[in-house]
């Protein structure tokens, strides 16, 4: 079935932050500032998982933040896609194995994408955000 | 170089000794590894640590955060994470999140108190905690603060590894404060070592530090000028923020400094011209000032910042406010003045100091150390000439234990470490900037209207990877 195209480049944007160090989340919001300026291609980091088409994950997962991140993702509505945000996220960064951290949140989370970096540029991540939306806009969904 | 003094305390001495440092000596905090409990101070001669030895395991202490609130969060780590029996702590609750949650919130009751949970997943690119406000009408009568969703473990993770090549891991603990925390590792291995710096990777250091600062602080400021409604402050903040970021790949392959500074001196690479970091600058002060000038001349954003989140120099002293937080409460305490270290040592910075303790404050202080930031970039950059850093010098292992501390964007931070003969670490310890200063974010919200949260919290703009660990 085919959407109406005038809805299908939007992309609302739900950041889960799993024991990150927070370099993800500065290269993430300099995705907000003019330069990269992500609301001109339609996208928005949303206030409410119910309102995300993209999970983004970082962090290798911690065990306080588990259940949080979990309940998070069955939030979403679906079609949903999850995007594994730097190395940490997929299972390669400093953290893996830490007495209270995870595989990665990419790992634990399902990723369907994977944007590797420590952190990723911006540029990075924005490519990992377009291939979620080109994605979504297959009849399939992304699913 | 300054230097780090150990006095070896008895138990039933430790909580007067503790008592009277704090007098004489700004306190950094508490910590416990397998050998020792240590309380820290700060002071013209370096770190002073009174230490207690842990020999016999039925001892308990004294808590001190009854009578120096600072130590609280300090005291409640080292019985939560250190196994340390401590008698009469104030606020005897648990310290971390895991897997089951968090402890119970503290919240007020009463007639007409509501309480509001937010957290531990936010909405926006922030990290993870709860807060709980208890609220009468739209005024916030207590909040409370819960953090250590982002715990991984990484001090007993980094034990055993070797001290060198940790230091990449060490970068990683926390990003916004990457480069600070790597020059206090960097300098904790050096002074165990016996090695002095070179003097061109020295002003190198000074380069990536006030990098680090400048990025920061323009962080603040537009996340502040978001807090109070203000776009285009925001929105030019993140502007010129990113532009820092392209000057930092420049001068050390990293937008965000990772790894830049390393033990021994700079990693080899970094600032290799000093002349093309001064062309990647171009005109950001320049830009940087005329921001500031339109923020502080906007007469509607400044009555926001105005008495938000106020502060009183008492406060932020009992509860151990550190960095622009404490600056902005009147008292002169910077790091880079107190104990000056590196190319410090020539060129300390004024402490900028403001009065009134609230959000206006924090911002011009930070306004005024944007400043210093570019003249001390500036000053370094001309002392490096056209002639690259040598590489780093090379560490030979010898064992100690040693605390260092360096001031970061957000204040002091510290670094505690032992190594073993084979220049192994046995334990690290990290306290940050920001674990210091969340306990300050709490009062400075008390009284405040629930919707100036986001202004009085970005008006510190804590980590919570550093503090969590």
């Amino acid at each position: 079935m085919r959407r109406p195209l005038t809805f299908t480049h939007s992309l609302g944007i739900r950041h889960l932050v799993c024991g990150s160090c927070n370099g993800c989340e500065h290269e993430m919001n300099a995705l907000t500032s003019p330069q990269y300026d992500i609301t001109a291609e339609g996208w928005d980091v949303v206030a409410s998982p119910r309102h995300a088409d993209v999970v983004t994950v970082t962090g290798p997962m911690t065990d306080a933040m588990r259940d949080a991140a979990r309940a998070t993702l069955d939030a979403a509505a679906q079609p949903c896609i999850v995007v594994a945000i730097g190395d940490c996220a997929t299972g390669d960064g400093p953290w893996a194995g830490a007495p209270q951290a995870g595989a990665g949140a990419g790992v634990e989370l399902g990723a369907a994408i994977s944007v590797s970096g420590c952190p990723p540029d911006p540029r990075a991540i924005r490519a990992g955000l377009a291939e979620a939306a080109r994605r979504l806009r297959e009849p399939s969904g992304g699913a | 170089m300054n230097g780090y003094a150990e006095f070896a305390v008895d138990v039933d001495a430790l909580h007067d000794a503790v008592a009277r440092a704090c007098v004489a000596l700004e306190p950094l905090g508490a910590f416990a590894d397998g050998d020792a409990v240590r309380y820290l101070f700060a002071g013209p001669a370096g770190v002073t640590a009174l230490r207690c030895g842990r020999d016999d395991p039925q001892r308990t202490y004294r808590a001190a955060a009854g009578s120096v609130p600072l130590f609280d969060w300090h005291e409640r780590e080292m019985r939560d994470a250190g196994g340390v029996a401590i008698a009469d702590l104030p606020n005897p609750r648990a310290s971390f999140a895991d897997a089951d949650g968090a402890p119970p919130a503290l919240t007020v009751e009463g007639k007409g108190v509501s309480v509001i949970v937010v957290g531990p997943v936010h909405a926006g690119i922030i990290e993870p905690g709860r807060f709980t406000f208890s609220t009468g009408g739209e005024t916030v009568i207590h909040l409370d603060v819960q953090l250590s969703y982002s715990r991984r473990g990484v001090e007993r993770f980094l034990a055993g590894r070797d001290a060198v090549g940790a230091a990449p891991a060490v970068a990683r603990i926390c990003a916004a404060c990457s480069a600070a925390r790597s020059w206090a590792y960097a300098r904790a291995l050096e002074e165990l070592a016996g090695v002095t710096c070179d003097e061109r990777a020295e002003w190198a250091r000074v380069v990536i530090a006030e990098l680090e600062r400048i990025y920061n602080h323009l962080f603040d400021l537009a996340s502040v000028a978001a807090g109070a409604g203000y776009g285009y402050g925001q929105t030019h903040g993140l502007a010129l923020k990113e532009r820092v970021h392209q000057v930092c790949a420049a001068a050390t392959g990293h937008r965000l400094l990772f790894d830049a500074i390393v033990p021994g001196g700079v990693r080899t690479g970094v600032v290799r011209d000093p002349r093309i970091v001064a062309a990647a600058l171009g005109s950001l002060r320049a830009d940087t000032a005329a921001y500031l000038d339109a923020l502080f001349a906007n007469r509607s954003v400044l009555s926001r910042f105005t008495g938000t989140g106020h502060l009183s120099v008492e406060t932020a002293r009992a509860f151990g406010a550190t960095g622009p937080a404490r600056r902005a409460c009147g008292a002169a305490i910077d790091m880079r003045r107190l104990q000056p270290y590196g190319a410090y040592c020539d060129a300390a910075p004024a402490a900028s100091c403001e009065a009134a303790g609230d959000v206006a404050a924090r911002c011009r202080v930070k306004a005024a150390e944007l400043a210093d930031s570019f003249d001390l970039v500036e000053r370094a950059l001309r002392e490096l000439g056209d002639a690259a850093p040598p590489p780093p010098a090379p560490l030979r292992s010898r064992s100690g234990a040693i605390t260092t501390v360096v001031e970061g964007a957000r204040g002091a931070e510290s670094v505690s470490l032992s190594c073993d003969r084979r220049g192994r670490l046995t334990a690290i310890h990290v306290t940050s900037a920001s674990y210091r200063n969340w306990p300050v974010v709490v009062r400075a919200m008390e009284g405040n209207i629930v919707p100036d949260f986001p202004l009085v919290n970005k008006s510190f703009n804590l980590c919570y990877a550093c503090a969590d660990r």
